[in-house]
Order: structure tokens, then sequence, then C-alpha cells
């Protein structure tokens, strides 16, 4: 079931510990991103994969067998780097014949798959160029052409597009897309970038300071952040000061600054009776309405502070009684009950399900 | 070096740019090209005529040059010290190029001191010390002799084994520097690369490294090979009389002989040799991948 299983792996570089403690299991053919902010662990996490490192602690494991005893060209793994590693001096069939070549594969297989592999990638007349003569993006996509020549079961990529422009990058990762529909390999993909990471992946793993904060399907990350740090990192957030009142189960009643109180705001862990915590509303989630009306779910009253009209979507910053702002993003298509303008006196509200508490 | 990369680095779909730039280069350069031209192209230039003008017109300087076995075999020593001292270099300075590159800060810079103070020290007291090291009661035979290797001293000096030591060491820096900058210059994440690709060490050394070593080594080895068939002071202090390079030759035809006939005759054999040389490595490697 479990394809690569990463146990309890931990890496420390004198007393720097880049990685603590992250276990994960990958199934096969699954697409997994590990998305984080820079110096998170997520390459050091790759490289211990690789064989470029060796973990302080911990295990990891393809298939059910251990992988750590052995040395990086006997692992069948593929991988695409950040910066450019073809070989400079071979052209660019004979980049992708490498990895064949050394394995002494017959002469009529290596051609063949070259071929093929090219063809995946859609550089098939590209075949006799240098490196030196290709564009970041064509490079890219030939190391992704050796990488996956010898049918590697599992392909690791980091941050194999950072260095291309916008255009491109979208260009190449529907290229990755489809390229793993069609090859089925399992493929491990570092990125800080979230909208790549959300947009490619099965599964998004989201590192902070060497720890996996929480693993989850793009959606679940955002919808149910577990850590504040989460809620914070994949997509954007308003996060309000407050005070827990009183917390049953799964919910947490909460006093604003002004002494305004909010019931049932669901809690994932922590926030205990009277401590300090924040929280967490979408700013797509939180809607505009007028003041006094029949408050039938939570909400705060606030002062529309700023609007501005981008492409799509309203974006409004209302300032609640005691100062905070809080930002809000309305779909232009949206009916509005009615037109808002800065320094329009409204009610902020949101379905009490729809928030989250975290502590401080 | 910056006239060649700004020739190569030059886009080929803006030939009008490019040649009034090349044009303005060119008026650029016109004093100095002058300057070459006075200094190194006229002296060459008189000594060529001399070969061919003295001591009547003709071809007869070089008639007698390759007619004479001694003269043959003195082009010979030339050539063998030569390719001796240029492949020892390579077996030598490959490896130090190499520690210089990967190894801690400390250790390569301790190690790059010592090879360009050895670059800077005066030559004829570095051959004098090489002549010191290598007599018969010399450091190296009496150490040899002290290890009970030899029971007789060896004979190191006055010889072409001499000149090979003596050059070879000379000549290491002039093969360890173009090597260092070469693999310096190569992105160590390629070696990553091709272990992930399948690669053991031997065939990242011997179808990753050593290729993109190939410049390097032939740019190091261009220059010490032809620096070594003119070389003057060291076969004529470690050489022997009997077996002379060409570079002693020429200055024992002008100053004792004043033959400068058969002088320029060789000289310009000399010439001939090393441009061909250095054709061939154009050819092979051009101005492009040589810099790069
Ligand atoms: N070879 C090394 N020696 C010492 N420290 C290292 C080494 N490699 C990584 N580190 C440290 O380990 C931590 C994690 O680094 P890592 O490269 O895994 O981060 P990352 O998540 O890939 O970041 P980025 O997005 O910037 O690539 C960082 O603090 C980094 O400085
Ligand atoms: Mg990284």
């Amino acid at each position: 079931m479990t394809f690569l299983d990463i146990r309890n792996v931990s890496k420390h570089f004198g007393s720097v510990a880049a990685v603590s403690n992250v276990s994960l299991e990958i199934a096969r053919g699954e697409f997994v991103t590990f998305l984080g902010p820079s110096g998170s662990g997520k390459s050091t996490t790759l490289y211990m994969i690789a064989g470029f490192f060796e973990p302080s602690a911990g295990d990891i494991r393809i298939d059910g067998a251990g992988i750590l005893g052995l040395p990086s060209n006997k692992r069948n793994i593929g991988m695409v780097f950040q910066r450019y590693t073809l070989f400079p001096h071979l052209t660019v069939a004979e980049n992708v014949a490498f990895p064949l070549r050394v394995r002494r594969r017959p002469q009529a297989e290596v051609a063949r798959k070259v071929e093929e592999m090219l063809a995946l990638v859609r550089l098939d007349r590209f075949a006799d160029r240098m490196p030196a003569q290709l564009s970041g993006g064509q490079q890219q996509r030939v190391a992704l052409a050796r990488a996956l020549a010898y049918d590697p079961p599992l392909l690791l990529m980091d941050e194999p597009l950072s260095a291309l422009d916008k255009k491109l990058r979208e260009e190449i990762q529907a290229e990755i897309r489809r390229i793993h529909r069609e090859t089925g390999v399992t493929i491990l993909y570092v990125t800080h970038d979230q909208e790549e990471a959300l947009s490619l992946s099965d599964r998004v793993a989201l590192f902070n300071h060497g720890r996996i904060e929480q693993v989850g399907k793009g959606r679940e990350l955002y919808e149910q952040p577990s850590t504040r740090f989460v809620a914070g990192f994949v997509g954007h957030s308003n996060f309000l000061d407050c005070t827990v009142a009183a917390r049953n189960d799964h919910r947490a009643d909460v006093v604003f600054p002004d002494g305004s109180r909010l019931p049932g705001t669901p809690v994932h862990r922590g926030a205990h009776a009277g401590a300090a915590a924040g929280l967490m509303i979408r700013p797509d989630r939180v809607r505009i309405g007028a003041r006094g009306a029949a408050a039938t779910s939570a909400g705060v009253d606030a002062v529309l502070s700023d609007a501005t009209f981008i492409g799509d979507t309203f974006h409004f910053v209302a300032t609640t009684a005691w100062g905070a702002p809080v930002s809000i993003r309305v779909p232009a298509s949206a009916p509005m009950p009615h037109q808002h303008a800065v320094g329009d006196r409204v009610r902020l509200s949101w379905d009490p399900g729809q928030a989250r508490l975290f502590d401080n | 070096m910056t006239v060649i990369d700004a020739a190569t680095s030059t886009p080929p779909h803006a030939p009008s740019a490019s040649s009034r730039r090349a044009a303005r280069g060119l008026a650029a350069v016109m004093p100095a090209f002058a300057l070459v031209s006075v200094v190194f192209v006229l002296p060459v230039l008189a000594l060529l005529l001399r070969s061919v003008l003295e001591p009547q017109p003709g071809l007869q300087n070089y008639e007698a040059f390759f007619a004479s076995t001694t003269y043959l075999k003195v082009l010979a020593n030339t050539f063998l010290v030569a390719g001796t001292v240029t492949v020892v270099t390579v077996l030598l300075g490959f490896p130090v190029a190499w520690f210089l590159a990967i190894a801690p800060a400390f250790w390569s810079r301790l190690l790059f001191a010592i090879v360009i103070l050895s670059m800077w020290t005066n030559l004829l007291a570095r051959t004098y010390a090489w002549m010191v090291l290598l007599q018969r009661t010399g450091v190296v035979n009496r150490t040899l002799m002290g290890l009970g290797l030899i029971s007789e001293p060896l004979p190191l000096i006055n010889n072409l084994v001499g000149v090979t030591i003596g050059m070879t060491y000379i000549m290491l820096p002039f093969m360890i520097l173009p090597l260092h900058a070469t693999i310096r210059a190569i992105d160590p994440s390629v070696f990553q690369a091709a272990a992930l690709c399948g690669a053991s060490r031997w065939h990242a050394l011997t179808r990753v490294f050593l290729p993109l070593t190939a410049s390097g080594i032939a740019a190091g080895a261009l220059m010490v090979f032809v620096m070594s068939l003119g070389y003057f002071i060291t076969p004529a202090l470690l050489g022997g009389t009997s077996n002379m390079m060409l570079a002693e030759l020429i200055a024992q035809l002008v100053q004792s002989l004043l033959d400068w006939g058969l002088a320029g005759a060789a000289a310009v054999v000399l010439l001939t040799v090393t441009l061909a040389i250095y054709a061939v490595q154009l050819r092979f490697f051009g101005f492009g991948r040589a810099a790069g």
C-alpha cells in the first residue's frame, strides 16, 4: 500500500536541526508537494531520499525495503534540480541516453527510449542541440526526460521551475501534470509557491522549521488548517485577537477586545478558557451587511476603510471597533444588497463554522 | 580574454550592430596592434628573412638543418623533453588542481600560495636549487642511497632527466592554473545528477568529469608544451652539452658561430611547429570552448 515511507527522519547540521522528526507515507503514483518557506527543510528531506545526505535519525523505505544503505546511484530514483544540471558536453539526446548507457542497455533500446522520452517532453526536434543552445524551460524539460528515461518508480523535483517566468512555469506545470498522468510515476515535488503546490499535487505537506505542520489535499489545508502557521501560509486570512471565554469539545466562545461576544467558533487544538487566541476567517468568507440587521450569523461591527476593484473581485478593508483591520474579498459577480463606500458603518458576518480559533 | 568573450557573446542576429561594434573595437586596439607589430612581428620577420637570405638567398639553411643528424637529434630531444614534461605536468597537475578546487578553504589557499610563490621566485634561483638537489652528492641521491634503494648515485643532472625534472617543476603552475579554473567552473550538482542517473564514481569520473575538464587540460598542455619547446635557461643549466635542446642550439649558433642564417632557420622551424599545434588546438577546442 505505502510506496515511499519516510519514518521519523531528522537531519542535523552541527547544532542546526534542518529536519526534525518528519514522517510521511506516500502511495504509489501519488503526486505530493513539499510546500514551505525558505529554509524549512524541504530540500534537505528530498536530498536524504536521493542519498546526498544521510539522515541523523529515522528510516526511509521504498516498497518496504530500506534505502539508506544504498548509494545514490543504486537507488533508481529520478531527480530534476532547481539549477540546470544537464551535462554541458553532451547533446540533448546523449543527456537523455546517459542513464541508459551507464546501465549498459543495448543500443537499440537506448535509441528507442531517447526518442520516446524526447517526444514525451515535446523536444523531439532538439535531439542534437547542446544544452547551452536551449532556453531554461527547454533545459528543464530535457532534465525531466533524462530523469524519466530509466523508468524510475520515484521522481524527485526540487523547485525545477523557480528560475522560469510565470507563463512558462504554468506551461511546464501542465506538462508535468500530463506526464504524471501518462507515466504513473510517483512524484515528490518541492516548491515554495503555494499556487504551484495546490495546482499540481494530490497532497501537500506543509513544512515549517524542519517539521511537517500538516499534510493533506490543498482544499483541506485551506479549509481545515490545523495550525495557525498553515492558516497563515495557505491562502489569505484575517486573524482577529480575542480571549477564549468558554470552551467545549470542538468549539469555543470568544470575547473581542471591545467586549462583544462570539459563540461557537471551531477549535482544532489548544484555545483553553481564558487564553488569548486568534480568530481566523478567510477574506472570501466574510459578508458585508448593514448594521442592525437581524444577527443570524457570527460577526462584528466595523467601518469600511478601503475599497479596491481588482479585475474580478472587490477587495475591501474594514476596521473593527478596536482598530483591527479585516480584509474582505467579494466576487464582482456577487449580488450586492447595497453599494458600499469607504466610511460606511457595516456589519461583517460569517458562518461560525467557517472561522477557526488558534492559540496566539 | 575579454576580446574573445565579447566576440563569442555577440548575438548572431544583429550583424549591423555587431560589425559596427567590431569596427569601434578595432579602432580601440589599433595602437596596441601597432606596438605588437613593431616589437614582436618585425623581429620574427627579420629572422625569417635572414634564414632565407644569409649567407646567400635560398633554402640552404633549411636543407642544412634537416640534413644534419646532430640538428635532428636536437629537434628530437626538444620534442621528447617537451612531450614528457607535458604528460608529467598533466599527471601531477590534475590531482593538484582538483585538490585546489575541492579542498577546505585553508588547505586550498595554502597550496595556492605555494604554487604562486614558486612561480614568482626567480627562475635562475629555482633552477640552481634543482642543481643542488640533483647533483651526485645532492639530497636526492643521498636520500636514495641512505634508504638503500641505490648503491651508486644516479646521473640526474647534465642530461635530459635533469632537464625534464627541472622543467616539469617550472611548468607545473602553467598546467595547474588553467585546469583549476576549468574545474572550479564546473557546477558540482552535475555530479549529483550523474549519481542519481545511476553513474558509479568511475562513470562520473570518465564520462562527466574528465570530458568537462578536457578544455582545461588542452589549454594547460598547449601552454606547457609550447613553452617547453622554446625553453632555454633550465636546459642550459641542468642539461648536458651532448643533449641540447633547440633554444640552446639557436643561442649557440648565434653566439659562438655567428651563423644567423641557420639560427633563423631553426627558430622558424620552432615557430612553425608552435603555430601548427596552436591551429590544431583551435580546431578541436575553438575559442569559445577553450574559454568556457
Ligand atoms: N549542507 C548544509 N550545511 C549546513 N546547513 C544546511 C545545509 N543544507 C541545509 N542547511 C540548513 O538546513 C535548513 C533547511 O534547508 P533546506 O535547504 O532544506 O531548506 P528549503 O526548505 O529547501 O529552503 P529553500 O526553499 O530556500 O530551498 C536551513 O536552515 C539551511 O541553512
Ligand atoms: Mg530548497
